[in-house]
């Protein structure tokens, strides 16, 4: 279910605590975060995410063209 | 079914590597090929025949009707001009023909902005071997075929 997965992702990355902002881009879903530590690559790859990619302060998470939906049901769950 | 994939933008065809992004640059969405596009303000162009899918002010989608799906990105970091300087002529769910307008836009409006206005083509979730006739790198139409896409 695409919502189970919004969920495993929102915790692989650290929790609904931890997202200052979220934002979908086609393909990725950028993520601006309390603690980039807290992220859980290993994790995300385990849910199909294509690769996770750190540049200027946001952690990018390339999840493929689904991106917009998977960001609208993490927005459900913050 | 070989699926012709046409430039959406004229320019100049480079590739893929040369996107200063790296989700496009490493192909993690899929393989294909860049345009970076002449400074004039004009429209770019469905690559395919298919629905578009998914539709922003910068960026969109079409689905072909064998599932394939491409991407066209309209310059890099452009989420955050907040579709200044982006006109979609369609709407998500409309069908379009190849070489259809799907958004107006001003290249130098990218540039004079701070970002770089080369649109990314992906062929999303495609095969590396799967795509074959690439056009060669240098000046390209709108319209003109960037690659075929074998299924």
């Amino acid at each position: 279910m695409a919502d189970e997965r919004a969920a495993k992702i929102l915790a692989a990355i650290g929790g609904a605590d931890n997202v200052v902002e979220l934002e979908p881009c086609i393909t990725r879903l950028r993520c601006e975060l309390e603690d980039d530590s807290l992220v859980d690559e290993a994790a995300l790859r385990a849910l199909g995410v294509h690769g996770v990619v750190r540049m200027g302060g946001a952690v990018q998470i390339v999840v493929g063209p689904e991106a917009d939906v998977i960001a609208s049901d993490i927005e459900d769950l913050l | 079914m070989t699926l012709r994939v046409l430039s959406p933008a004229t320019g100049v065809v480079v590739p893929l590597s040369a996107v200063p992004d790296p989700v496009f640059a490493k192909a993690m969405v899929g393989p294909g090929v860049a345009v970076e596009p002449i400074s004039a303000a004009g429209d770019v162009v469905a690559p395919i025949d298919g629905v578009v899918v998914t539709l922003h002010p910068h960026a969109f989608v079409v689905a072909g009707a064998n599932g394939h799906a491409v991407l066209v990105h309209l310059g890099i970091d452009t989420v955050k001009m907040k579709g200044e300087s982006f006109l979609p002529h369609v709407v998500k769910g409309e069908s379009v023909r190849s070489g259809q307008p799907v958004i107006g836009w001003d290249p130098a409006a990218v540039s004079a902005a701070g970002y770089s206005p080369i649109c990314p083509v992906v062929a999303l979730d495609a095969r590396g071997d799967a795509l074959t006739g690439f056009a060669p790198g240098g000046p390209v139409t709108a319209g003109d075929q960037l690659f075929l896409w074998n299924p």
